[in-house]
């Protein structure tokens, strides 16, 4: 027996109850779509100057950026796409844009470990970033999850064998609290010498606690407290963006040095990360709002 | 040579310099000369500088004299090893003794902010037996100070230049993280790293004094590996950058250009102030007390020079003392070639470092210790090592040039120990100013030498362990300390643990004279430490009423002051 | 000579206009290239000799369309007497040192091999400066010079250093040059920044 879920959904008493969930899906959908666009284009932008600044050493390091790019394109092609039914091409592509982040982890974790000191605060600081291609296996798992969010036929919708709302609601925890990590690191490095570099620190992770909590009870208790921490949470990822514009020009010879401050100072896209979870987290309460529960 | 060197005093017109900003000036507070100002300070550098800001801070008026300029870094510092020597103390000094030393550029500023504006950022604490040398490790000499009253003083002055440190620091008691976090280690300190590995031995990015993250309009470093000549990015926490600046906020003046060329002692035994040259001519500033801060070499000098019919063997010197024990550490390093790539001209010189034999008692034939850490010498500096260890020139010197971007190298900080022998003392030569020059004697003893070789031989297999070809040797010295040591016994030392003179009360020391033993690690923390503890002490003493004159005898009115202290 | 080819087509000089260079240091260089300061303190035999030492202690390729003009900064810093802030006891100033050196190195090279150093050929001008450095020595002017001081502390030390304070000795090397405002991004084993030079197998 379904919990009463009217006041999740926006009320349209005109829409049949089936029209409201097929609605919800796929707003849910689209909403997966552009959070795994965003990540995409978050891993894009900074996998290119990492990697460039790697200098491609290892011809690899290539294909995180075909990933990455590709997946930007299927899941914005996914977003503004209403065919209720799964896209065999975008689901592969998502599905190998994840498998790609995978590896890359593995390449970071021995990239990391192998340097001289191995696993030490020095090459946490300085080595491959083990969270880099964590965003890369969430904006496939993400558009992944658009695919079968889009292709539910009786409005039951699982992912991975799990009901889709939950799962994706501890996916996004996951994500949340592993962007998080890596900002407290980053901003570990740099000693916290602006006070604003606690905000991604504070802010994200009650998120991460609200949609993690979501995930555990099934059906969220303060959907509206949820919803008004992902928004903030989202614009977060905006502002920290902005901030990192700042950051980029307090360096010496700020702009008109780009071509190592760009590198050197605080990574412009990284913030967006924590929007495009936000997003994903916003997709998670539409679904929690209208799947059935065994 | 320099082309770009302040050709007037800057500190003056009741400003001074701002170096933060390009072309920017802060208010100066200025005293005249007939004002009977509380210190005055004779130079501006790890010793000086903080003591003037501590004092400054602690309400004393305060006036710091620096024979150097006051550069502006960020407009004047050029990325070019000749044009940078204008950093140096390059008036003549003698050397001599069985291992002469080199000075100048190796070991000498001359500017406001003094060596801290050309050191190599390097800060370490001293090890805490260090501080009791003699009675806990049986050499050298006890300082009468513990290691727990320097540990509180070490906290202190790494977070007032926001030392960039490792995380965790392998070496000594727990101690407070640093700051800011470590830098990033180059090609050239994971060479270091690399042996230290391999030959089982801790190693650690090295905690410098510049900034890894953005600090007020300290920008964080650049990594363009000019530190030694001079940081034009403003990420060194030089004495320039940090205590100059809160010591004229707290309303002290720093006179720039202005040499200070004599102590005058007053008819009761106290200090009256002291005679600077400033702008073409003598002048006299009166003083409640004179602090010494010009570094080991010019304090004795001017402790000497300073001569007079109370004590014709110079200030402070009724025991003879003045200019003598003093040491400089032994800076001997291997070099060797790698096949890969490691450009050491990126980055601070020394960006990873070793302490292993600085906390190991066992396996040494010496007492004493010495740390090690990676190198990175710019074109002129290295071409000057290899012909200097290798007497290479001609189309052999071209070809070991060649293979500069292989190049790594592991230098020691090596301990030396404290005789008598070693001195600064009076030649007969004199200055532009008429005033006598330093002459320094040094040489090392058996002890010295067993350290040398040890160090050179586990340098070897750590950088052959590394992957390093070729290794060939170099020997040099770095630092200067000793000459007005710090004591509990008149009888063996010039100055007690405030770094007050016994025979004069109110004439001090604060730099690295002070030092009675040097230990294996850079001694700038350990010199700003001792700056901050003398300040508190000046604080407590002044608030108990021990500064002031003794009122046994009378005060005679000094007449007016020769103007020429020379004549 | 290979290293002429080791990092072809790397000039520092070529950075002057980006972020790597600032105003200081272009006016500095600027002046050091092309304003090579005229012959002021030695005589013109002593100048001659300089310039042929200079020649065998660092060798420059005569392809090249600019050589350093190595003397003429040794001149300057003689002229301005520009000190290194140390002088070792019993040896006279590095003004006297250059100058009673060149005339020992000369007067070496006649008992030696009957000509001025000038004139001898390149191999023997070799020996002679050898023979200087390793202190087997004839010239009674090395009484109160010691000739390995003055070789190793003096000759060779000033040489060296007006050489690589050069950009064409930058270049060979492969040296970043001036690094203001802009330092470096890739510090690791085998890694470079874009501006760096880059070494040809």
């Amino acid at each position: 027996m379904g919990l009463p879920t009217s006041h999740l959904t926006t009320p349209s008493p005109q829409l049949p109850p089936a029209r409201e969930a097929e609605a919800s899906r796929r707003t849910a959908a689209r909403r997966l779509n552009e959070s795994s666009a965003l990540l995409a284009l978050s891993v894009l932008t900074d996998t290119s100057i990492e990697h460039d600044r790697g200098m491609f050493f290892n011809r690899a390091m290539v294909l995180p950026i075909i990933a990455s790019a590709l997946t930007l394109g299927t899941s914005l092609h996914g977003a503004h796409d209403p065919t209720p039914s799964a896209h065999r091409l975008r689901h592969a592509v998502a599905a190998a844009a994840a498998a790609t982040g995978l590896i890359g982890g593995g390449f970071h974790a021995y990239n990391v470990t192998k340097r001289e000191g191995g696993l030490s605060w020095h090459n946490l600081f300085y080595g491959a970033p083990l969270g880099a291609p964590f965003a890369l296996i969430l904006a496939g798992t993400m558009a992944v999850a658009a695919e079968h969010v889009r292709d539910a036929r009786d409005g039951r919708i699982s992912l991975f064998g799990q009901p889709a709302g939950p799962t994706l609601a501890a996916l996004t925890a996951a994500g949340l609290a592993g962007t998080i990590a890596e900002a407290a690191l980053l901003h570990f490095r740099g000693a916290f010498q602006d006070r604003f570099m606690y905000l991604p620190v504070t802010i994200p992770p009650i998120a991460a606690g609200l949609i993690a909590k979501a995930a555990l009870e099934r059906t969220p208790r303060w959907p509206r407290l949820t919803r008004l921490w992902l928004r903030l949470t989202a614009a977060l990822g905006f502002a920290g963006a902005g901030f990192h514009v700042y950051g980029v020009s307090r360096n010496m010879g700020g702009w008109r040095n780009w071509s190592q401050n760009l590198l050197a100072g605080p990574p412009i896209p990284a913030p967006h990360s924590f929007t495009a979870l936000a997003l994903a987290g916003l997709a998670v309460l539409e679904l929690l709002g209208t799947s059935r529960h065994d | 040579m320099p082309d770009i060197v302040p050709p007037a005093p800057r500190g003056k017109d009741g400003r001074a310099p701002d170096v933060l900003r390009p072309g920017g000036w802060v208010p100066m507070r200025q005293y005249r000369d007939s004002d009977e100002v509380d210190f005055a300070i004779v130079g501006t550098g790890a010793g000086g500088g903080t003591l003037a800001a501590r004092l400054a801070e602690a309400g004393f008026s305060v006036v710091g004299f620096d024979a150097g300029p006051w550069f502006r870094p960020l407009e004047e510092f050029a990325s070019d090893e000749l044009e940078q020597t204008k950093l140096y103390w390059t008036d003549n000094r003698i050397v001599a003794g069985e291992n002469p030393i080199e000075l100048g550029h190796n070991n000498s500023g001359k500017a406001v902010g003094g060596s801290t504006v050309h050191f190599a950022m390097v800060a370490l604490r001293f090890r805490p037996e260090w501080f009791k040398a003699r009675t806990k490790l049986g050499y050298g000499a006890d300082w009468p100070v513990s290691w727990q009253e320097m540990w509180r003083y070490y906290d202190e002055v790494e977070d007032a230049l926001k030392i960039a440190g490792p995380v965790r620091f392998p070496w000594g008691p727990p101690r407070r993280r640093y700051p800011y976090r470590p830098h990033e280690v180059n090609a050239a300190g994971l060479v270091l790293a690399r042996g230290a590995e391999k030959l089982g031995i801790k190693w650690c990015p090295t905690p410098l004094a510049t900034v890894s993250a953005p600090r007020d309009l300290s920008p964080p470093c650049v990594y363009r590996g000019f530190c030694v000549i001079g940081c034009s990015t403003n990420a060194k926490q030089s004495a320039l950058v940090v205590w100059i600046p809160r010591a004229l906020a707290a309303g002290a003046e720093i006179r720039d250009l202005a040499m200070v060329g004599r102590i005058e002692l007053g008819p009761n035994g106290l200090v009256t102030g002291l005679y600077y040259h400033r702008e073409g001519e003598w002048r006299f500033q009166r003083a409640k007390n004179v602090v010494v801060a010009g570094y080991a070499i010019e304090t004795p000098r001017l402790l000497l020079n300073s001569a007079c019919p109370q004590f014709p063997g110079g200030l402070a010197n009724s025991n003879g003392l003045v200019g003598k024990y003093f040491m400089v550490q032994s800076n001997d390093a291997v070099w060797g070639r790698m096949d890969e790539e490691i450009r050491w001209y990126k980055g601070p010189p020394s960006l990873a470092l070793t302490e292993h034999w600085n906390y190991t008692d066992a396996g040494k034939d010496f007492f004493g210790g010495y740390a090690y850490m990676s190198q990175g010498p710019l074109p002129i500096e290295f071409a000057r090592t290899i012909a200097g260890a290798r007497g290479l020139w001609g189309q052999g010197l071209r070809d070991a040039m060649s293979n500069y971007i292989h190049m790594a190298g592991l230098k020691i900080c090596g301990e030396v120990l404290p005789r008598e022998d070693n001195r600064v003392e009076l030649a007969d030569d004199t200055d532009e100013y008429g005033l006598r020059i330093a002459r320094i004697v040094f040489g090392y003893c058996d002890n010295d030498n067993r350290l040398r070789r040890h160090a050179v031989r586990f340098m070897r297999d750590a950088l052959a362990a590394a992957g390093a070809r070729d290794i060939w040797e170099s020997e040099s010295t770095a630092h200067l300390n000793g000459s007005c040591r710090m004591g509990e016994d008149p009888a063996s030392s010039v100055v007690n643990a405030d770094g007050r003179s016994w025979d004069i009360p109110n004439l001090w020391v604060c730099d690295g004279s002070l030092f009675p033993t040097v230990g294996g690690v850079n001694p700038s923390l350990t010199i700003q430490a001792l700056a901050c503890r003398t300040a508190d002490r000046i604080k407590a003493m002044a608030a108990r009423g021990e500064l002031q004159r003794p009122a046994a005898r009378p005060v005679r009115q000094h007449t007016a002051p020769r103007m020429n202290p020379v004549a | 000579m290979t290293e002429q080819n080791r990092f072809s087509g790397y000039s520092t000089l070529a950075k002057r206009d980006t972020p790597s260079w600032n105003a200081q240091t272009r006016a500095v260089v600027d002046k050091r290239l092309n304003d090579p300061p005229p012959r002021c303190f030695f005589t013109e035999d002593e100048w001659a000799l300089l310039v042929a030492i200079c020649a065998r202690i660092i060798p420059q390729p005569t392809q090249r369309d600019r050589n350093v003009p190595i003397a003429s900064f040794i001149d300057q810093k003689m002229a301005e007497n520009n000190s290194d802030g140390f002088q070792h006891a019993g040896l006279p100033g590095m003004q006297q040192e250059w100058r009673r050196g060149l005339s020992a190195i000369d007067t070496e090279a006649r008992l030696r091999f009957g000509a001025a150093f000038v004139d001898l050929p390149a191999g023997r001008q070799d020996e002679v400066l050898h023979m200087v450095q390793q202190a087997d020595v004839r010239a009674p002017a090395w009484a109160d010079l010691p000739a390995q001081q003055f070789f190793k502390g003096r000759l060779l030390i000033d040489i060296v250093t007006m050489y690589y304070a050069h950009p064409q000795a930058w270049d060979e090397i492969g040296f970043g040059g001036p690094a203001s405002p802009r330092g470096y991004v890739r510090m690791g084993f085998d890694r470079y920044d874009p501006w760096e030079a880059v070494e040809h197998a």
